[in-house]
């Protein structure tokens, strides 16, 4: 780990002008930082059948389901503008697109509530009750 | 043949099947059952099965139906045509197993191999005759595994039913043939009218016999390689050929139940390697940290970001 004394600038006023669009939480690890044909192949062919989404990914069959963000928050989808050539020096980067719920995918195995990511939406209500200001 | 069904959803299985004779219900009957497309890496895999009654073996014969990799398309629409006016006393019943089933059976977690596979769409088919009533009393079975043991397991399976499973019985037995012809049928057209489930336009379908020796084949495997996706749900990705192609064209996945090794492998899924304790790093010190993250946190998955 690197201590360096950059900062981080997040560009808030792009929130607004920022689209909405649908995100994929998969279960794999794609080596790849760039866009994807998302839409043509895979919204195209998930299917919605006896109370199961389902696609399938390289060939593999996933379930998903979709997850909401907490209540009060918004998903933000980031992009850095220009990567600084040196951890020394400030980054910028701005909202490229927001989103309030997201579609997680399991491999195979059906969605459920002991599901990491829908329990990691239990934070924020317990970090409000932990952190948040005591009221009189 | 009606193929819409498969057609409107060619991302699962489906059944297709003629009236069943009434003649079948009431009279003991043959049943023969075969497949199409088993070899290659594009289409579906089609079980087919033909059934009529033992005394109409003749007629069968008479029709003079063949190997149907002996016969050109055009003969095996027309064979069909003569079963299809035979459907007095002749039924069949049809599993078209589409390559996304079978690419997403074949990569399971708990792997389910092509011969498991196609012994249970087998066994699916003739239970399916019994269910509509027919009076089976034979049955005849082309494999290309070992014959014995197959016929041992469908004897066990069907008690009552003399069984018989030959290499090559789509040349033996007539009944055999019809099927093949059936399944041979459905597979071309289905292959021929493939509805792409992915949105890419017009898509050139010049796909050759989908054998993955042939050069139309793998030209056409080439030009359709996405780098993120890897293919449509036409392919079947289980296929070395296409698995091939993916590791050298397209980018890498990597999955919770990879078999990883190596030090790459471990670095990557967080773990030390073996070899990471005979070098001289400071990273152990994380180890004697103060904080030590609550189960909460760990369970979750959720760290707190100290950098983008």
């Amino acid at each position: 780990m690197s201590c360096n004394t950059s900062v981080t600038h997040l560009n808030v006023s792009s929130v607004d002008k920022a689209q909405q669009t649908p995100v994929h939480l998969m279960p794999c690890e794609i080596e790849h930082n760039g866009p994807a044909k998302v839409s043509q192949y895979f919204a195209a062919t998930m299917k919605d059948h006896k109370h199961e989404t389902t696609v399938s990914f390289r060939g593999r069959g996933l379930k998903g389901q979709e997850l909401s963000c907490p209540q009060g928050y918004t998903g933000l989808v980031l992009k850095e503008v220009n990567k600084p050539g040196s951890d020394q020096e400030d980054r910028t980067v701005k909202v490229s697109s927001v989103f309030n719920k997201l579609t997680y995918w399991n491999l195979e195995t059906p969605p459920n509530s002991d599901d990491t990511v829908v329990m990691a939406m239990d934070w924020p209500e317990l970090a409000e009750a932990i952190h948040g200001p005591v009221e009189e | 043949m009606d193929l819409s069904p498969f057609e409107a959803n060619n991302s699962f299985s489906c059944r297709l099947a003629s009236q069943i004779p009434d003649v079948c219900r009431t009279e003991d009957c043959c049943l023969g059952v075969d497949e199409a497309g088993r070899g290659p890496v594009l289409g579906p895999m089609v079980y087919g099965i033909c059934f009529c009654p033992v005394s109409k073996k003749e007629e069968l014969k008479d029709l003079k139906v063949a190997d149907s990799k002996t016969l050109t398309e055009a003969e095996r629409e027309d064979l069909f045509q003569k079963l299809d006016e035979a459907k007095s006393y002749v039924g069949w019943a049809l599993q078209i197993l589409s390559p996304n089933t079978i690419s997403t059976s074949m990569l399971q977690r708990t792997k389910y191999n092509l011969n498991a596979l196609s012994h249970d769409t087998a066994i699916g088919l003739i239970q399916y005759a019994l269910d509509s009533g027919v009076q089976l009393k034979e049955v005849y079975v082309d494999t290309v595994g070992p014959a014995d043991k197959y016929e041992d397991k469908l004897s066990q399976r069907f008690p009552g039913i003399k069984v018989t499973v030959r290499p090559k019985a789509d040349s033996l037995f007539p009944i055999v043939s019809a099927a093949s012809i059936c399944a041979k049928v459905a597979r071309d057209r289905v292959v021929k009218g493939w509805n792409f489930a992915e949105d890419l336009g017009d898509v050139d379908t010049e796909y050759g016999s989908g054998y993955p020796n042939d050069p139309k084949t793998k030209t056409w495997l080439l030009k359709y390689l996405d780098p993120v996706f890897g293919y449509p749900q036409f392919v079947r990705f289980s296929w070395s050929t296409a698995q091939t192609l993916m590791d050298s064209k397209a980018v890498t996945v990597h999955w919770e139940d990879d078999d990883e090794d190596g030090e790459k492998a471990a670095q990557r899924k967080n773990n030390r390697s073996m070899l990471s304790y005979f070098s001289a790093s400071t990273e152990g010190n994380d180890h004697n940290a103060t904080h030590q993250t609550h189960r909460f946190f760990t369970e979750r998955r959720l760290k707190s970001l100290d950098a983008l």
